[in-house]
């Protein structure tokens, strides 16, 4: 017997029964009698969600019958099935409308039947919010009661809104289980035709959340799909009816997962084999993408903000980590789904109630990720607020990062219970909570052992960051295939849009091409968006017609094009933020850098100040602009006009902070050795003459350069 | 050559959002133009006044607004007052005995109070909740729920509440959402972004977009509204063109100017015309800015500046 | 289309001899650019390059002074439409208005009145800067002048209002030395009017029956070569009266219309006679709205305290915040034992942080050090909000004035709190929460634990 023989002989079983109790119930009362749900305003929901028609009474049912049997097509394509599941939850709904009439009330205590619209517009708000981050249907019975209620119990601490029918329902009785609306476990009948009214609530939040317009039905299953974090736990044995219903559920995007394995079969991401019972829960929200909220963090001590400044003294010191004597380093790497068992946190060597009172020792603690979104560049993005969650951490003290950390844990933290793997729960409830975005599973591994610790900093944790920064110096603006905008700072300067590429990180100095990648995928609707790169209009100054659509959007239309690569032409506007400003020297062919720091006067005739306010606030100004430190070594460092070649004046400190990297990319570019022995600085001159004669002394290459005006 | 007038048309407009129903119903919105540019175009619907009154009664209200309600005893006979205010258009009832660092009042009994002043008036209402978001965040959904049918305002949904808030009032109970960010134009539209998102219609969402009494911050109120006006006209940026309310008496009530007594500052002179001109020049800003709404709570400032309006529309 | 400061350079003589006061051509030609200095300053411009140059870089809107000495203002000279896009530069100066219609017990009273409101914000002196002397048709010319003589007394800036010629000669006759304005041309007068104010040196404001009116007389003025201007844009209602302000401004700086390049007078006393309430509406209306000058009735404190404050705002450079003082500010009666609260002197923190401090009841001495004018997250990623900014403060001057040794620092950085204690040996540091709205609960808190 295949999947479709099964699905089509239970819906076939399904309808005849269905087919038999309509036509009994019109000998029995009548065709004109009115059929009913109570307390809904949507007729009989699931039918007329699909088709858009209201059922009144026996006779329309029966007309509507016939529409349910157009839908019950006996190809063997997935649509068949799937449709013969829909239908089969539609004869169910007219079975269990059946039971309403003349007011009866059909269900009694523990079970509830049809549900209010009022029930679905209150547990709907926490749906859309995530407050109830999905709603599991349970059907059947579990092997063991005490198994049952295991997983009924498991899903209710997540928040997760638990619907029984059949067998369970009797198992959470049997052991004296509490079950109810208010406490979010609502067992529907013992019936299965009793499943209906779930879906029933499925489909009545598409209509009533989702603006659905009923007769809709693809509106409709792409709204369950989406939006109704619904899914199917069916205990096995299952029979055909069983498995046309899955069908249908399957057809409105919620998974079965089932520990059948008789006569099953497996469809990935739909139909799911999970032998083991106990291991339901995390099979299932895998497979509905449910992430469950870290409300609060399972430590000793108190979580906060305020304890981020707290310095924790010598004599104070429980015991101390400290990377600048042993070996020790953190961590993020992400994984394959399969390789993460989420919230494992691991200690691997001795506990701190091991190590004597202030002493130290290596720690390492590695955070493995993974996610369907998660890319290994967020990877030190995560790492970074390391310090912060540590910090936050009442008693605990972190400084430094990567290899080079220190953590401190005070006598009183300790005292409190604090413990090692206490920072692996701080840990992986802050990254689960803050990148929830791209991180579907979490765990920690944290070592003790010297020899461990050893080991991972030399064998994985320094190749990780070699790599990481071998990837961040050869990244070109050619080798991606976006660049990212920027509006952080439209506060200050309505205007201004920075477009961030990985040569060119933002003029603050604060937000690399990574940066802002990571802030896109986090947070889709925030300051930083993709700019498409695809339609160039002038390779030599950097000007896109992508980029300039972006920029004219961006800057509600305050500005028509910019350019990536030149002072001269279109240059990128400023904001106010810019760590330096460039301006063109005309004396010399050349231009000179001002950092915010230099307080004194440039060759140009102008301090950084009176550069900043002409510079600023979003206008481009040709021969001036803003950028990061980090730019002026950069090989599109006013490329255009020929580069950092160009350089002929900064202050003294400022050269002395970007030296290495300039001489790096001159060498490069222009097989100049010490190029910035040739650029002058307030110690040679403020003077523009002076300027020009100290740079023909050097033979400066801007003097024979093209004129850049 | 005579004068040659170029008149500035737009093409976009401001979505018009009903509040209320039946015959007081108010329109806000609608308007293709810049605030009170009549000389271009469409003004639309006109910005509309609304009275604020708090479930805290009158106790901490300035004299002069205690006399206008003198006599009245329950919250039912307040909210009759404030809509029998000259140059009322709504009525918004501030539930700020919500705050859980203040009176801490219970859901239901606050939730009772915004029944009583619903079904006591005939003009539209605006519910304004505690300003702590997750009391907020509880307290606007049950509002919505049980205010069904009376299409009322709640403010406001933020960006850490903007979902029990938004599906609540936007999706199950039909009502208004108000989106409130903090005088910056990105902040609002992506909160209005978020919400459409969640499936709450664009002509359901009326901005706060985060307002000052004049003199405390009050330039980027400004700038805020001038940006998010020109972005919603000039560029017809859908996710800007919701109109705006703004919550003046709140603020302006709050500030020194308004608040030192007689003995404190002699020769800033008579208190109550301090306030009333705090609240009138602050709200005559924000028109001019860009509201479409303002919310204040003495008579005299009420009559001003729907006075006012009337005279520029 | 405005030139840029590399086009204006290319044109300068390029010899850097420091005699226009920039000490390069460049930053000369940048200033030129920004509208800050005048092309003319550059004793070797080519007769061509100045010619083209003062074409294009001619500001769209004049620059009119009035007034003279201590009273002297500037009008006009703005740029732009909204202040995000560049900084407004000339504020809007407020008339209190004296008339021939008035009793003298009534004039007298108005004067008097014009000197009670004096008062300083964040380092700006906040006055009565005008005084509108207005003339009734059909009173005595002597009258007026008796009036004008008792109004100049204040030593303020007249504004007179008067469109009869020989009444208005006779008046500046006592008072042209002072620059008033000569509020009077209209299209049946203006040549006369023009003739009076040009003789006497002062500017002279035009009005008109609407719109165009306005707009035709003052090119038939500048055709007479007066072009020291200012429009009165204030006509019977308040709907065409804030039609005509923006229109003229919008013409100006939009559309580039240089025969509406002036700054403007709206007359609120005149569109809201008797309505206080109204006034204030209207003239917090037209502060917005592009009036350069607005005439009330009286200006007051209540009036002058939310106007004054709006003003400040709306002219301030949207990149450059505003500042306070940096100082010690008891509040609610603190004492040399009260505890310390601090945080940035940016205007907008310092008012919402006292706000709140005050509604607290609690007294603190709320101490402000020098953070650029950043906010506070802003002032501490740019480091001029540190442990060592906060410390050194403290130290040189704090620490001998208060006695106290508990320090409540804000609660974003909290960060600060074991270097600032490393530092202040003897202070306790108290970390605030996250938001100034939550420093009541805080403080009251404090308070009640007996933590104060």
């Amino acid at each position: 017997m295949t999947l479709f023989d099964r699905v089509f002989s239970g819906n076939d079983a399904v309808f005849g029964l269905t087919e038999g109790a309509i036509d009994g119930a019109i000998a029995q009362y009548g065709e004109d009698k009115a059929v009913k749900f109570p307390e809904t305003a949507y007729s009989i929901p699931c039918y007329y969600a699909v088709t858009g028609t209201k059922v009144n009474n026996l006779k329309e049912l029966k007309e509507a019958l016939g529409v349910v049997k157009t839908l019950m097509t006996r190809e063997n394509r997935l649509n068949d099935a799937f449709m013969s599941g829909v239908a089969t939850a539609l004869c169910a709904e007219f079975i269990e409308v059946l039971k309403y009439i003349d007011g009866a009330a059909p269900y009694a205590e523990p079970c509830y039947g049809h549900l209010s619209d009022a029930i679905i517009r209150e547990l709907g708000v926490p749906l859309v919010t995530g407050d109830i981050p999905g709603v599991a249907v349970i059907l059947g019975s579990a092997p063991t009661a005490e198994e049952g209620v295991a997983l009924v119990k498991s899903y209710q601490a997540q928040g997760i809104l638990v619907t029984l029918v059949g067998g369970i329902i009797d198992q959470c009785a049997q052991l004296g289980y509490k079950t109810g609306a208010n406490v979010r476990v609502i067992p529907l009948g013992k019936d299965v035709t009793a499943v209906i009214h779930v879906v029933s609530v499925a489909i009545r939040a598409a209509l009533i959340f989702g603006n659905v317009t009923p007769g809709d039905a693809g509106s409709l299953m792409k709204y369950t799909m989406e939006r109704v974090p619904a899914f199917v736990n069916a205990f096995g044995p299952l029979d055909d009816v069983i498995v046309a219903c899955g069908a249908g559920a399957i057809a409105l995007g919620f998974p079965v997962i089932t520990n059948e394995t008789e006569n099953i079969f497996r469809v990935p991401k739909s139909l799911i084999v999970q032998e083991d019972v106990s291991k339901f829960n995390a099979t299932s929200l895998e497979a509905r993408d449910i992430k469950i909220k870290i409300t609060n963090i399972d430590i000793p001590v108190a979580f906060a903000s305020a304890f981020e400044g707290e310095i924790i003294r010598r004599g104070d010191m429980q015991v101390e980590f400290d990377g600048s004597r042993v070996d020790c380093c953190e961590l993020v790497q992400s994984k394959e789904m399969s390789e993460i068992e989420d919230h494992r946190i691991e200690l691997i060597g001795p506990d701190i109630d091991e190590f004597e009172v202030g002493s130290k020792h290596s720690i390492a603690y590695v955070v493995e990720v993974a996610g369907k979104s998660m890319q290994p560049d967020f990877e030190p993005v995560f790492e970074r607020k390391f310090h912060s969650y540590i910090n936050c951490i009442e008693g605990v003290m972190h400084t430094g990062q990567r290899d080079m950390i220190r953590v401190r844990i005070s006598k009183d933290a300790f005292a409190a219970g604090f413990r090692a793997k206490h920072i692996g729960e701080v840990l992986y409830a802050q990254v689960k909570n803050e990148f929830e975005a791209v991180v579907d599973k979490c765990q920690v591994k944290i070592y003790t052992n010297p020899e461990d610790c050893t080991k991972v900093r030399h064998e994985t944790a320094i190749p990780a960051f070699d790599k990481r920064d071998e990837r961040l110096s050869t990244m070109t603006d050619e080798s991606v295939p976006v660049y990212y905008s920027c509006i952080m700072c439209q506060a200050f300067s309505p205007s201004h849009v920075c477009v961030v590429t990985p040569e060119r990180l933002g003029l603050c100095g604060a937000v690399s091409w990574l940066d802002a990648k990571a802030t896109n995928e986090l947070d889709p609707n925030g300051p930083c968006q993709v700019i498409t790169k695809e339609k160039i209009i002038d390779e030599r100054i950097g000007e896109y017609e992508d980029v300039n659509e972006a920029v004219r959007k961006f800057s509600q239309g305050a500005l028509d094009d910019v350019s990536l690569y030149s002072i001269m032409e279109k240059p990128m506007t400023s904001c106010g933020c810019f760590e330096c400003i460039c301006g063109i020297e005309p004396f010399s062919n050349g231009v000179c850098i001002a950092n915010r720091e230099y307080a004194g006067l440039t060759p140009l005739g102008m301090t950084f100040p009176e550069l900043a306010s002409m510079t600023g606030g979003g206008v481009q100004t040709p021969g001036f602009m803003g950028h990061g430190k980090h730019f002026i070594a950069s090989k599109k460092f006013m490329k255009a006009e020929g580069g950092i070649e160009r350089i002929v004046w900064m202050p003294k400190d400022l050269k002395d902070q970007v030296a290495e990297r300039v001489n790096e990319t001159a060498k490069d570019l222009y097989g100049i050795d010490n190029f910035c022995d040739m650029i002058a600085d307030e110690t040679v001159t403020t003077d523009p003459e002076e300027l020009v004669a100290w740079l023909t002394e050097k033979g400066h290459p801007a003097l024979t350069m093209d004129p850049m005006m | 050559m005579p004068f040659n007038c170029k008149p500035q048309k737009f093409s976009a407009s401001i979505k018009a959002v009903d509040l209320g129903t039946g015959d007081k119903k108010v329109t806000l919105g609608g308007e293709s133009v810049f605030p009170f540019y009549s000389f271009d175009g469409s003004e639309g619907n006109g910005a509309k006044v609304g009275v604020e009154i708090s479930d805290m009664g009158l106790d901490h209200e300035p004299e002069a607004v205690k006399a206008y309600y003198a006599g009245c005893e329950t919250m039912a006979d307040i909210a009759k007052k404030a809509e029998a205010m000259e140059g009322a258009d709504f009525v918004c009832l501030r539930l700020e005995g919500g705050d859980p660092n203040g009176a801490d009042k219970s859901i239901e009994e606050l939730v009772a109070v915004a029944k009583e002043v619903a079904d006591a008036i005939t003009a539209p209402l605006v519910v304004e909740g505690c300003k702590n978001v997750e009391k907020d965040g509880q307290l606007l959904p049950k509002v919505a729920e049980a205010l069904q049918g009376k299409n009322v305002l709640l403010l406001s949904a933020k960006e850490e509440d903007y979902k029990a808030i938004g599906a609540a009032a936007g999706l199950a109970y039909d009502q208004k959402v108000g989106a409130e960010s903090a005088v910056d134009i990105n902040l609002a539209k992506q909160l209005n972004v978020v919400i459409t998102q969640l499936g709450v219609k664009p002509e359901s969402v009326v901005m706060n977009v985060g307002t000052a009494a004049v003199g405390y911050g009050y330039d980027y109120v400004i700038s805020t509204m001038d940006r998010i006006k020109a972005a919603a006209l000039s560029q017809d940026d859908k996710m800007l063109q919701m109109p705006i309310i703004t919550p003046i008496a709140s603020e302006t009530w709050a500030v020194k100017e308004s608040m030192a007594t007689e003995e404190d500052a002699p020769e800033w002179g008579n208190l109550d015309a301090r306030g009333v001109s705090m609240e009138v020049q602050t709200a005559a800003a924000s028109l001019v800015s860009g509201s479409d709404a303002v919310i204040l709570k003495h008579p005299q400032s009420v009559a001003t500046i729907a006075k006012m309006i009337k005279e520029l529309i | 289309m405005a030139l840029t400061g590399i086009q204006i350079f290319k044109m300068t003589p390029k010899k850097n001899c420091k005699e226009c006061g920039s000490p390069t051509c460049m930053a000369f030609s940048m200033k030129v650019a920004q509208g800050a200095v005048d092309i003319s300053a550059c004793p070797y411009m080519s007769e061509d390059a100045l010619a083209q140059l003062s074409e294009a870089t001619a500001p769209p809107m004049k620059t009119i002074k009035v007034g003279a000495g201590e009273s002297e203002y500037s009008l006009g000279g703005e740029t732009v439409l909204y202040r995000h896009e560049k900084t407004f530069v000339s504020k809007t100066r407020y008339a209190s208005s004296v008339c021939t219609c008035m009793d003298d017990a009534a004039v007298d009273a108005r004067l008097a009145s014009v000197s009670n409101v004096d008062y300083e914000r964040i380092g700006e002196r906040m006055y009565t800067e005008m005084i509108n002397v207005a003339y009734k048709a059909g009173d005595a010319a002597e009258k007026y002048v008796e009036l004008v003589k008792k109004a100049a007394a204040t030593g303020r800036c007249l504004i007179l209002s008067c469109k009869d010629v020989e009444v208005a000669k006779a008046a500046l006759e006592v008072c042209k030395d002072s620059k008033p304005v000569l509020n009077g041309a209209d299209a049946s007068n203006y040549e006369a009017m023009s003739a009076a104010a040009t003789a006497a040196g002062v500017v002279l404001g035009v009005c008109g029956a609407d719109i165009n009116e306005l707009y035709d007389t003052t090119a038939a003025l500048e055709k007479l070569g007066n072009k020291n201007l200012i429009l009165d844009v204030t006509a019977d209602t308040i709907k065409a009266t804030f039609a005509n302000a923006v229109m003229v401004r919008r013409a100006a700086l939009k559309d580039t219309d240089r025969t509406f390049g002036y700054p403007s007078i709206v007359n609120v006393a005149k569109l809201a006679k008797d309505d206080k309430a109204m006034q204030e509406a209207l003239a917090a209306t037209f502060t917005m709205k592009y009036g350069s000058i607005v005439i009330v009735e009286e200006m007051d404190y209540a009036m002058a305290l939310p106007l004054y404050g709006l003003r400040q705002n709306l002219f301030t450079d949207p990149q450059k915040p505003m500042k306070v003082a940096p100082g010690i500010y008891p509040l609610n009666g603190a004492d040399e034992n009260s505890i310390c609260l601090t945080t940035v002197d940016f205007a907008l923190t310092y008012f919402l942080v006292s706000g709140e401090l005050e509604r607290s009841g609690v007294p603190v001495n709320l101490v402000i050090s020098d953070a650029g004018g950043l906010s506070v997250l802003t002032a501490w990623a740019a480091g001029k909000l540190s442990s060592t900014s906060v410390s050194n403060f403290f130290l040189e001057n704090v620490e001998d004035k208060i006695k106290s040794r508990k320090l409540i620092i804000p609660g974003k950085v909290a960060v600060l709190k074991g270097d600032i204690e490393a530092k202040l040996p003897g202070w306790e540091v108290i970390v605030a929460p996250l938001e100034a709205v939550q420093l009541v609960k805080f403080l009251k808190d404090m308070q009640a634990n007996g933590q104060l």
